[in-house]
């Protein structure tokens, strides 16, 4: 009886809290007016990986320009090697009992694993996500938005965009329904194209290749379906020798006979564009647009999905405990969530290459709506038909998979 | 048989210089061409994207004076992290070397307990990774408030500096005979004007060479500039990184190009007190 009472207690409790985590404002401010007058005049410092310069453009260009014209808040874009530098430098910082507005970042382009280092170790600023005014783009209710990598986000982290897994070939070099639509006909094709297919060695800075074995997780045991939620050890001891087992099978037929594989996305398009293989990864809503742009992949290729399992999922913005700059921070983190700057990312002409952060159903001004279909009705023919991605699309698992599949894989496929 | 000797050693040379040279020729042509991709043993498409991508030269059709004018007026990253690089490498080679002449003076010309040992712990950043005494740095600086400061990252460059420079002069000061300055000192010449008069020339060589050491160890810093400079103070080898792993081949070479343009500069420049001609290498043995 006692204990019921208790329950019923913090579930008030927690109901109580859960209202305020969705009040209007971020943390130490009272009003969204607060923000601006506090972030006027100031540097907002953007710690984000900088090996895009599509990317890095698109940031200098369309967010640099307005936070300054309409803000006066300079923008001090800082291009990381890998965002776990700047996970590292939050965390020697905590080290060094650097508190308060005396560090040095105040937003880390994040997801995954690096979000959830510095949410577990209590080292974001937050929960502000809600307390944006154009939060109310984010469809807040889709898991694949409040779950980044299985784990609740809970308004510490605010999305930017979105990217889901599939496919490029060239079409100079093969026909697009040829293709393999799923990892049941991708083994046929390997086998009738021995020496045409690799695939990125999951592990550091191979998270694209980790998605890639992940989703054959998925097709072997029938569906993403049973995967989400909480990490599940039987589950994947279940199903990891088939897995390993699958790959081995390849192995003989793959690119230099599997001896070795391509470490990330650039040595991956490099083989692809200079015929050495046939097919390669993207993970932009554009397909190939994006490397065609930036002449990484031959004009002619395109890009297709698989059927089914196609990993998708949204990256953020996140704002370190000890930003010095936080005001200026939410109101770029607010910015880019804007509809006309969200259909500009998506816009093929600007370079960017991800996909939407918020949903464009809940847009409802006449210049957002223009903005969002002029957008999608302009992906050009280097995109996989938008219908088939949004039909495969699952969301990501647990982050304890990623770790897991790295190690194994290394142990039971690359050193086997 | 002397002759033919001659011709193998002339013939090494070429091959060396052409081992040198190839990657650089790879550069330019990869700078500025497009969809450089096998089988094209040339690239069949030619293009300034790069260098418009770096924001260096002006988009097409606007590549009038004033179109330059207005794109450098801007500010671009590549021409920050360059001025940034020069004077960071420059401030670190004065001060460098300020430091080392002391150290090296004695080190070179006095015997004592423990010198080896001594000369071993400065060595000692040379042999170590920087990455095993960085991240313990990094907290040090943090805590001290150097971190992301132009300070900060000009200390820690001073660190794999130091001992290339007090090495280099130690083996200067050890064929340097003190004695010069004394006759100087007996014909009246204060201790200022001894050092600019007598000890300054003759160790003069030497110092460039040390200075070339020192500048170009300081240009070439990624991970020490990374971590104490906290990602704000922008340096080239901090752009050359990020945009190599982006993995477009023309971009990498037309940043690369930059980066090594002004170290190959100076190398020119101070070729000649490199060479095995010049007083600045002899007394490396003596130590």
């Amino acid at each position: 009886m006692k204990f019921k009472i208790k329950f019923i207690t913090l579930a008030i409790i927690s109901l109580f809290f859960s209202k305020l985590v969705s009040a209007e404002t971020a943390p130490g401010f009272g009003s969204w007016d607060d923000v601006l007058k506090a972030a006027d005049g100031g540097q907002v410092n953007v710690y984000m990986w900088g090996g895009s310069d599509a990317i890095n453009g698109f940031v200098d260009d369309f967010y640099g320009v307005p936070l300054k014209e309409k803000y006066n808040i300079t923008l001090n874009r800082v291009p990381l090697a890998g965002t776990v530098d700047a996970v590292n430098q939050v965390l020697s910082e905590k080290e060094a009992g650097v508190t308060g507005d005396n560090g040095n970042i105040d937003l880390i382009w994040i997801n995954g694993e690096n979000f959830w280092t510095l949410k577990q170790a209590q080292l974001l600023y937050g929960p502000f996500a809600a307390g944006l005014p154009n939060s109310k783009f984010v469809a807040w209710d889709n898991p694949a938005v409040n779950l980044d990598f299985g784990r609740p986000v809970d308004g510490m982290e605010s999305p930017w965009s979105s990217a889901q897994f599939h496919f490029m070939y060239d079409s100079a070099r093969n026909n697009y329904d040829d293709m393999p639509r799923s990892y049941a006909e991708l083994s046929d094709w390997i086998a009738a194209n021995p020496g045409r297919f690799t695939y990125i060695r999951p592990g550091k800075g191979g998270f694209v290749g980790t998605r890639f074995v992940k989703q054959i997780f998925f097709e072997l045991s029938g569906g993403q379906e049973q995967w989400v939620g909480p990490f599940n050890q039987e589950l994947y001891d279940k199903w990891a020798p088939k897995v390993w087992e699958l790959l081995n099978s390849w192995e003989k037929n793959l690119w230099r006979s599997g001896e070795t594989y391509p470490k990330d996305n650039a040595e991956m398009h490099s083989l692809f564009a200079n015929g050495e293989v046939d097919l390669d990864f993207t993970q932009s809503p554009r397909g190939a647009g994006p490397t065609n742009t930036a002449g990484t992949t031959p004009p002619t290729s395109r890009a297709f999905a698989f059927y089914d399992n196609m990993i998708g999922d949204f990256n953020y913005w996140a704002i370190p405990y000890n930003a010095p700059n936080k005001a200026a921070a939410l109101v770029y983190a607010n910015l880019v969530l804007e509809p006309e700057l969200q259909a500009a990312q998506v816009q093929p002409a600007n370079g960017f290459c991800c996909g939407w952060g918020i949903s464009t159903a809940k847009v409802t001004d006449a210049a957002g709506k223009a903005a969002i279909n002029d957008a999608q009705n302009n992906l050009g023919d280097a995109a996989e038909d938008q219908n088939i991605l949004a039909k495969a699309l699952v969301s990501d698992i647990a982050a304890e998979y990623q770790d897991l599949i790295e190690a194994d894989w290394e142990a039971n496929v690359l050193l086997k | 048989m002397n002759s033919n000797l001659k011709k193998i050693n002339i013939y090494a040379i070429y091959l060396g210089a052409i081992i040198l040279i190839l990657p650089l020729i790879a550069f330019f042509i990869n700078a500025f061409s497009f969809r450089w991709f096998y089988p094209q043993v040339i690239p069949k498409e030619l293009s300034l994207q790069a260098w418009v991508r770096l924001k260096l030269i002006p988009k097409s059709g606007q590549r009038s004076f004033e179109g330059f004018i207005d794109l450098w007026a801007s500010n671009p990253a590549v021409i920050k992290a360059l001025i940034n690089s020069l004077t960071i490498g420059f401030l670190v080679t004065v001060v460098s070397i300020i430091i080392a002449l002391p150290a090296a003076r004695v080190l070179g010309l006095l015997n004592f307990r423990f010198k080896k040992l001594i000369i071993f712990i400065m060595v000692s950043p040379t042999i170590l990774p920087p990455i095993a005494f960085v991240l313990g740095l990094n907290i040090n600086f943090i805590s001290l408030g150097f971190s992301g400061s132009f300070l900060g990252v000009c200390l820690v460059h001073l660190v794999p500096i130091m001992p290339y420079v007090v090495l280099t002069m130690t083996g200067i000061f050890a064929n340097y005979n003190p004695d010069f300055e004394h006759q100087a000192r007996t014909l009246g010449a204060n201790k200022t004007k001894t050092f600019f008069l007598i000890t300054l020339p003759a160790i003069a060589p030497g110092m460039v060479v040390a200075a070339l050491f020192a500048f170009l160890v300081s240009w070439s810093q990624y991970l020490l500039t990374f971590l104490i400079g906290a990602g704000k103070v922008m340096t080239l080898p901090l752009l050359v990184f990020s945009t190599a792993s982006s993995g477009n081949p023309a971009l990498t070479a037309a940043i690369s190009i930059i980066f090594i343009f002004p170290a190959i500069l100076i190398l020119f420049f101070t070729s000649k007190f490199v060479s095995g001609e010049s007083g600045a290498t002899s007394g490396f043995g003596k130590i």
